[in-house]
């Protein structure tokens, strides 16, 4: 008797919830995926896994360009430095401005940007055999590429110099030296109209 | 040994503006340096009371080394994977400006040279003055006209030679012949030359007084008041070589300590032994004007175990890269 008894009952609870598809049960209904469920139910919030990640910052679109500002250099570390690549054959300068990078990322050493300075061309002139005029033999253009460190420990510093020159390729001039303003505003282009009107507000 | 250590962390720093350049050989050997140390502030002095006094004496030592000036030949597979890439770069690469000009010229020609050619028909451009032929011609003139410096420099040597089959020569006497003028000396067997092996980088050895005898070992010296162990070492390095030869330090930092024990006969209470404290350094072009004081070695690396003692060979082992 006991036995059978729990069966009827289950079997009565089954047809009343077949016979009268309530509010309570929506999810025995048939409810689509956009649906939530009401926040009585036990279930609520089930699937919920969004507030379990840690916090990200806001996603606000980087301004490209930052000024960084300059490190000073103190006792035990060097500043903002700035190792410049330049040579005639763009392979091998940007070649080798990339290696210094990757050694930079090995050592640990923060490498605060990595960017090229315009390219200067460079027109040789020769003078013809026959005749006083010179003519365009070549054109030369000279790349630079320029990888800014932030600060380089002191210690670390001579084994870093060390590798660079071990491995300067042929035909490519390296120069390491302190960042300064005059630096930077090197990487801007002139504004000739800009100049022009000014000149002309205080003229 | 901490009171040294204290007094070079605690000096301001020098700040260099270092400016090398691998441009083709010129006339010297090395490569060209310019170095202008902007920021030297004078250097704190320690008080006398902060150091405890040590058993153990410093010293300072330098390692010169001459970078290598031209590039090294590469191994077999070396040269067969240049190759290999060489000839795919080929076949991948289009046709430049140049060779459609030369492709175009050699259609013009051929249509001049057909039967039925009306030079009427012909879209008469500017007609270049220099056919792009000539222009390569001319190229090919001056390449043939440019010769490379020899990749083993020498100095000419006067005195009785033999007259080597190298030379492509073929002597019929077997005796030595005296020539009036003389061959070029194998400057890469020449330990105490400077242009040896351009293509390896070299360290300086040199020969010094340590105790009773003497030793094959980096230049040293010894530390006094008042100096930073960089300073010894650039006095080390004065002391040994010419008057006209320039070295950039590549820091303030030292790459690699040596200690030894002085042997028991020596010891004193206040002197068990002696640190050795090593700064890299790279040689800046410049002729040597004078002769310098003590026998010098420039050798490779590979070379470095004949002449330096085992224990001191493990420790500047670790520090010089062969690259």
């Amino acid at each position: 008797l006991q036995v059978t008894f729990p069966q009827q009952a289950s079997i009565l609870n089954l047809s009343l919830c077949r016979a009268t598809p309530s509010i309570q049960h929506p999810m025995w209904s048939t409810a689509s995926i956009n649906e939530r469920q009401y926040r009585d139910m036990p279930t609520h919030g089930i699937g919920r896994w969004r507030h379990l990640l840690p916090k990200q910052a806001s996603k606000k679109k980087k301004v490209r360009n930052q000024v960084k500002d300059l490190v000073s250099a103190t006792d035990t570390a060097y500043g903002t430095l700035n190792v410049k690549v330049s040579g005639y054959d763009m392979t091998v300068v940007e070649h080798y401005s990339q290696y210094i990078h990757n050694l930079c990322n090995r050592l640990n050493i923060k490498v605060a940007e990595s960017y090229a300075l315009p390219t200067k061309s460079t027109e040789v002139l020769l003078m013809q055999e026959q005749g006083n005029k010179t003519f365009v033999d070549a054109v030369l253009k000279t790349h630079q590429r320029v990888v800014q460190l932030s600060s380089l420990n002191a210690s670390l510093c001579p084994v870093f110099m060390d590798v660079i020159l071990k491995n300067q390729p042929e035909g490519v001039q390296l120069s390491v030296q302190e960042h300064t303003e005059a630096d930077y505003l090197l990487r801007f282009k002139a504004r000739p109209e800009l100049d022009g009107l000014i000149a002309q507000i205080y003229q | 040994m901490a009171a040294p250590c204290r007094k070079m962390a605690s000096r301001s720093f020098s700040r260099l503006l270092c400016y090398f350049s691998s441009t083709a050989v010129g006339s010297g050997a090395c490569r060209r340096f310019s170095v202008t140390p902007i920021d030297r502030a004078t250097p704190l002095g320690s008080t006398a009371a902060d150091r405890a006094t040590s058993p153990w004496s410093l010293m300072a030592a330098v390692c010169l080394q001459r970078l290598p000036v031209i590039s090294a030949d590469c191994s077999p597979i070396e040269q067969r994977f240049k190759q290999m890439l060489q000839q795919m770069e080929l076949e991948k690469s289009l046709v430049s400006d140049h060779e459609l000009r030369l492709l175009e010229d050699a259609e013009k020609m051929s249509r001049r040279q057909a039967a039925d050619y009306d030079s009427d028909e012909e879209d008469r451009g500017d007609q270049e003055i220099m056919m792009t032929q000539d222009l390569e011609d001319t190229w090919e003139q001056r390449l043939k006209n440019f010769h490379p410096a020899p990749r083993v420099r020498g100095q000419w040597r006067r005195g009785l030679v033999k007259v080597r089959k190298s030379l492509g020569v073929k002597s019929t006497r077997t005796s030595p012949v005296s020539l009036p003028y003389s061959c070029l000396a194998d400057v890469d067997e020449d330990l105490s030359s400077a242009q040896r092996c351009l293509a390896d980088s070299l360290v300086l050895l040199a020969e010094q007084q340590v105790g009773a005898e003497k030793l094959w070992l980096l230049p040293q010296a010894a530390w006094q008041e008042g100096e930073t162990l960089r300073q010894t070492a650039e006095r080390a390095l004065d002391s040994v070589t010419a008057a006209g030869v320039k070295a950039t330090f590549l820091g303030n930092a030292p790459c690699g300590v040596y200690k030894y024990k002085l042997p028991k006969a020596a010891r004193t209470e206040g002197s068990v032994g002696r640190k050795v404290f090593f700064f890299k350094a790279i040689l800046a072009d410049g002729a040597p004007g004078s002769a310098p004081t003590a026998p010098l070695l420039w050798v490779k690396k590979s070379e470095l175990q004949e002449y330096l003692k085992p224990a001191y060979m493990t420790k500047v082992d670790r520090f010089i890269l062969n690259l």
